[in-house]
């Protein structure tokens, strides 16, 4: 009986030692990494030769990246869209023209989706579909047809309705709510 | 086998004879889940690899300590410590890898063929050959995954490891990256396996 606790305690601790110790090893370049992965979905959403720069902004609980070129034109917004897809929750980034009129894309930043499947919303022949939609209508998907761009639809992934739909109705709440409260141009936000 | 049997004959038995998808059938959840890649599948397979072996190492070290009541918490435990660090390891350094796995990178905690090599294997010998067994049963898994992979992707998108292969001709056959597409390849695969491991001869299994 003694041994039993004896052992399990023993186990159980030096394996906590272990991953706190690997845990705080690796967590720097884990977050590095996110950094990087968050930094890379928001220059594709703008042409590199303006060389974007970004500026954090927070509407209504949303995080909203305002991107500048390095001459100080407005490129236009990035909204960071959270939504539940099949395996969990996506993360998307969404970049709106200066105009708040049409979307320039989406990038994928996080998602749990089944690989292969739902998995390939990252996929640029599901992720460019987005480019040059009309962002204060309503996006819908279609399955299985041809999708007809002037009527703002897109087409799902065949096998992946769910994340398909989940990314087309994340970012319609997000363009609904958010582009009314887009900042304006150098209006300082706390 | 001889009485005796080589270090090299417990690494070897995991990859064919022994195999641990093809003939234990076990671990069945990656295997069928992940495979939809030949990249999914060799790292898929690598992780558990460096888990197996790990946790051997440590289990046959540490079994004269550890009272047969409370061997099974206590494997789990080191399984899942090693798992959590291929997983801290694999988002720090080979992202895009540890997003296509998704969640099934935890979940190889739960993979019975780990416990199964402890349980069969490391904590009933010492530690070179608890070692070569694990070794060889990680490669053994990560070969069948790699070809499970190999044939969902090729039929199932037209492409290996990422390269197309067969052109624009050829009309992918959806199912085969689909979760139906995993039995058919695994019985496909097996029935295969079993055929070659008869030499070519027909033979009734028997139930062992």
């Amino acid at each position: 009986m003694k041994q039993m606790v004896a052992v399990l305690v023993i186990v159980t601790l030096v394996s906590g030692i272990v991953l706190a110790t690997v845990y705080t090893s690796l967590i720097p370049k884990i977050r590095e990494n996110q950094r990087l992965a968050t930094e890379r979905s928001l220059g594709a959403l703008f042409s590199e030769e303006r060389n974007p720069e970004f500026e954090q902004v927070t509407a209504e609980g949303t995080t909203i990246y305002r991107a500048h070129s390095g001459d100080g034109d407005l490129l236009g917004y990035a909204v960071r869209v959270v939504t539940t897809g099949y395996g969990g929750e996506i993360q998307l980034l969404v970049g709106i023209s200066p105009d708040n009129e049409s979307v320039l894309g989406i990038q994928v930043v996080e998602h749990i989706e089944t690989p292969g499947l739902g998995g390939r919303i990252t996929e640029p022949a599901f992720s460019e579909q987005f480019e040059g939609l009309d962002a204060t209508r309503e996006i819908e998907y279609v399955k299985n047809a041809e999708p007809d761009k002037a009527a703002n639809e897109i087409a799902a992934i065949s096998g992946a309705t769910i994340s398909s739909s989940a990314v087309v109705s994340g970012m319609n709440d997000a363009l609904d709510g958010i582009l009314q409260n887009l900042p304006e141009a150098g209006e300082e936000t706390p | 086998m001889t009485r005796n049997p080589s270090i090299l004959s417990h690494f070897s038995k995991g990859l064919i004879k022994n195999n641990p998808v093809f003939v234990q059938v076990l671990g069945m959840c990656p295997t069928l889940a992940v495979t939809t890649s030949v990249a999914n599948g060799i790292g898929m397979g690598l992780a558990t690899t460096f888990v197996v072996v790990m946790a051997a190492a440590v289990a046959s070290t540490i079994d004269r300590f550890v009272p047969n009541q409370v061997r099974i918490p206590v494997y789990a435990v080191i399984i899942a410590t090693f798992v959590t660090i291929a997983d801290l390891y694999m988002q720090a350094y080979f992202p895009p890898l540890r997003t296509a796995l998704g969640p099934y990178v935890p979940l190889i905690v739960v993979n019975c063929m780990i416990m199964g090599r402890i349980e069969a294997f490391a904590t009933r010998n010492a530690f070179v050959p608890s070692l070569a067994d694990a070794a060889g049963m990680g490669v053994g898994f990560t070969g069948a995954l790699m070809l499970l992979g190999g044939v969902r992707e090729l039929l199932g998108n037209g492409t290996l490891a990422g390269f197309v292969i067969l052109g624009g001709w050829y009309r992918p056959m959806l199912i085969m990256v689909l979760p139906a597409g995993a039995f058919f390849a695994l019985a496909i695969l097996m029935a295969v396996f079993n055929r070659l491991q008869q030499g070519g001869e027909l033979v009734l299994r028997r139930a062992a």
